[in-house]
């Protein structure tokens, strides 16, 4: 799948990426079920490592790229329905982006308690359902429009700056 | 924009009051009951059964107009306008369809278990009459389509196949009084055919294009896939239609050259929607439609052997069987148990702030149940079939009814829950 749109491939990527993320987590999750799992695992060290840090920054920044220069630009072109509603969405994902993310960090530290591997699993089961349906979202409407309403110049301004929140 | 981004696309006009759509599914659901607890009863005669009023025939049309025409008629309705971006100008037509036909079809089954004239001809009325109204809402809004053509085709083509069984299934249902046809046996398979493989085959070949996509994540899939298969599925049903009205087996298995080539251009657009897809974990509802391409490819090859007068015991029953519950009663319960919480969720989204989780909608136990249910009911009707055992089919039945129970069970707590949403907010 490639879009044509530098700044629509970028944020492509990026769903990727992070779909890899939640579907090992989900994964891990649905292998483990209620047993507290052994975060001596390098399997599950590997996945709550990605977990703590590729959930945390990188949600953080492509949401933050997406409500300051796309959804803006959207609602500038009298598009403001879209915007809204992942702006919502995002509201409802970020914080349990960070719990997630923190969680994860801690069983890291020190592994998990039952108390704490149950709270995990429902911070972590709600994240991986709405990250899929915003995901699902934002390819299928926002991705595409982008590609419509870009031109060449705004592209790599754009795609240009998003690179740069990575480095 | 696809689908699921029309949907977002300021799409609020075109997502029709909930209550168009989900009395479509849950009467579907209902009637996915009654069609297997018919099929228990009429279980002594499936194994030889070659048409005839009885159990087994109002089994057969409980299935198909209940159970596959509801859930087409429902889809279509919510579903097109989305595709075609083109809204439903009225929604009160739509009502209308579900009042002639699914209480039509009640009376239709009961004529036909009963051999009883008087509901055959009020139920056939109702339920062509329903037909008409589904067909010319639809026909209005893909003339009006502005996007994706091949989608737009394939509900066409759809369209046309509706004509054509809705006029044989009169005319059949007339000859039980007037004694009108002379190779009625044929008739009955052109009706079966245009019913399963044109209306239903080409509605599902045209929305996956486009739901498939959707649940796995991957971009649109290549319009030369969707317009091959569309066109040797034309074809196919031409060639098979006309062999089987001129008794020519040359022109039946002529057919089946763009049969099965309109079933691997189909596979190859799922396995590129499959290889492109983002998501890799897809759930229950995957398994079910996984399968359901399994069988589509066994009844092509059961079909295939029939018409090449290879001996195979329980042939034509098999062969409708596998047709209709193992391939389209497969994939439409698959479907169904992924666009419901979709739908659902779209409507609770608007009501409140924080956006619906599907898992708040969907209940996942009787969902498992049903397919356990599901499958073990198709094997043991399948070996009952060939091996002309009525135990194994009727179990069969009995474990078909307990999963479409579950399955009701999941689509009732479904709407349950979207109400409760919806008076929450």
């Amino acid at each position: 799948m490639h879009f044509t749109r530098r700044t629509a491939q970028l944020l492509h990527e990026d769903h990727q990426a992070t779909i890899a993320v939640i579907e090992a987590l989900d994964q891990m999750i649905a292998k483990a079920r209620k047993a507290t799992p052994d975060t001596n695992d390098p399997g599950i060290r590997a996945v709550l490592k990605s977990a703590a840090g590729a959930i945390k920054d990188e949600i953080n920044k492509h949401f933050a790229f997406e409500e300051d220069e796309l959804f803006t630009r959207l609602e500038e072109m009298g598009d403001v329905a879209i915007g809204a509603h992942l702006r919502e969405e995002h509201a409802a994902i970020l914080p349990l982006g960070q719990q997630v993310a923190d969680r994860a960090a801690r069983a890291l530290d020190s592994g998990f308690s039952g108390d704490e591997w149950t709270k995990f699993r429902t911070f972590a089961g709600e994240l991986i359902e709405r990250m899929f349906a915003h995901i699902q979202k934002e390819e299928m409407a926002l991705l595409p429009m982008l590609e419509d309403i870009l031109d060449d110049e705004t592209d790599m301004e754009l795609s240009t700056r998003y690179a740069n929140t990575h480095t | 924009m696809s689908m699921a981004g029309s949907f977002l696309g300021g799409a609020k006009n075109r997502l029709l009051p909930a209550s168009v759509p989900f009395r479509f599914f849950l009467a579907a659901s209902g009637f996915q009951v009654l069609a297997w607890a018919m099929l228990f009863v009429g279980a002594p005669d499936l194994a030889g059964y070659a048409g005839g009023t009885g159990p087994v025939l109002a089994a057969i049309h409980l299935l198909t107009l209940g159970v596959l025409v509801l859930c087409a008629m429902g889809a279509s309705y919510q579903l097109l306008p989305v595709v075609t971006r083109r809204p439903m100008a009225r929604t009160w037509p739509a009502r209308l369809s579900f009042w002639f036909v699914a209480p039509g079809t009640l009376l239709l089954a009961y004529g036909m278990a009963n051999a009883a004239l008087p509901a055959l001809f009020s139920g056939g009325g109702l339920v062509s009459a329903g037909l008409l109204v589904f067909a010319i809402l639809t026909g209005n809004n893909l003339w009006r389509a502005g996007n994706m053509a091949v989608v737009a085709a394939h509900g066409w083509g759809a369209l046309v196949a509706l004509a054509g069984f809705v006029a044989i299934g009169v005319l059949l249902i007339a000859d039980f009084q007037f004694g009108l046809l002379t190779e009625r046996r044929e008739m009955a398979l052109v009706h079966m055919i245009l019913a399963s493989f044109g209306f239903m085959g080409l509605l599902v070949l045209g929305l996956s294009q486009v739901l498939i996509p959707m649940f796995v994540l991957s971009r649109g899939l290549p319009a030369r896939l969707g317009w091959a298969q569309l066109a040797t599925g034309i074809a196919a049903l031409g060639l098979v239609g006309a062999g089987v009205l001129m008794q020519n087996p040359g022109l039946m298995i002529a057919g089946f050259v763009p049969g099965i080539g309109a079933v691997i251009a189909h596979f190859a657009a799922m396995r590129t929607a499959f290889r492109t897809g983002m998501r890799k974990r897809l759930g229950l509802s995957f398994i079910l439609i996984r399968a359901s391409w399994r069988f589509l490819g066994l009844g092509l090859l059961i079909g295939l052997a029939l018409v090449l007068g290879l001996a195979l015991p329980g042939g034509p029953a098999l062969f409708g069987f596998v047709v209709l519950a193992g391939w389209l009663l497969t994939f439409l319960t698959g479907i169904l148990q992924r666009i419901m919480p979709f739908l659902a969720s779209m409507h609770a989204s608007g009501h409140a702030g924080v956006p619906a989780l599907l898992s708040d909608l969907t209940a996942e136990f009787p969902l498992r149940i049903h397919a356990v249910c599901h499958f073990a009911a198709l094997t043991l009707v399948m070996a009952g079939i060939v091996f002309d055992l009525t135990l194994s089919i009727r179990i069969g039945a009995a474990l078909g009814t307990l999963g479409a129970l579950a399955f009701l069970t999941f689509a009732i707590i479904l709407v349950v829950r979207l109400w409760a949403l919806s008076n929450r907010a």
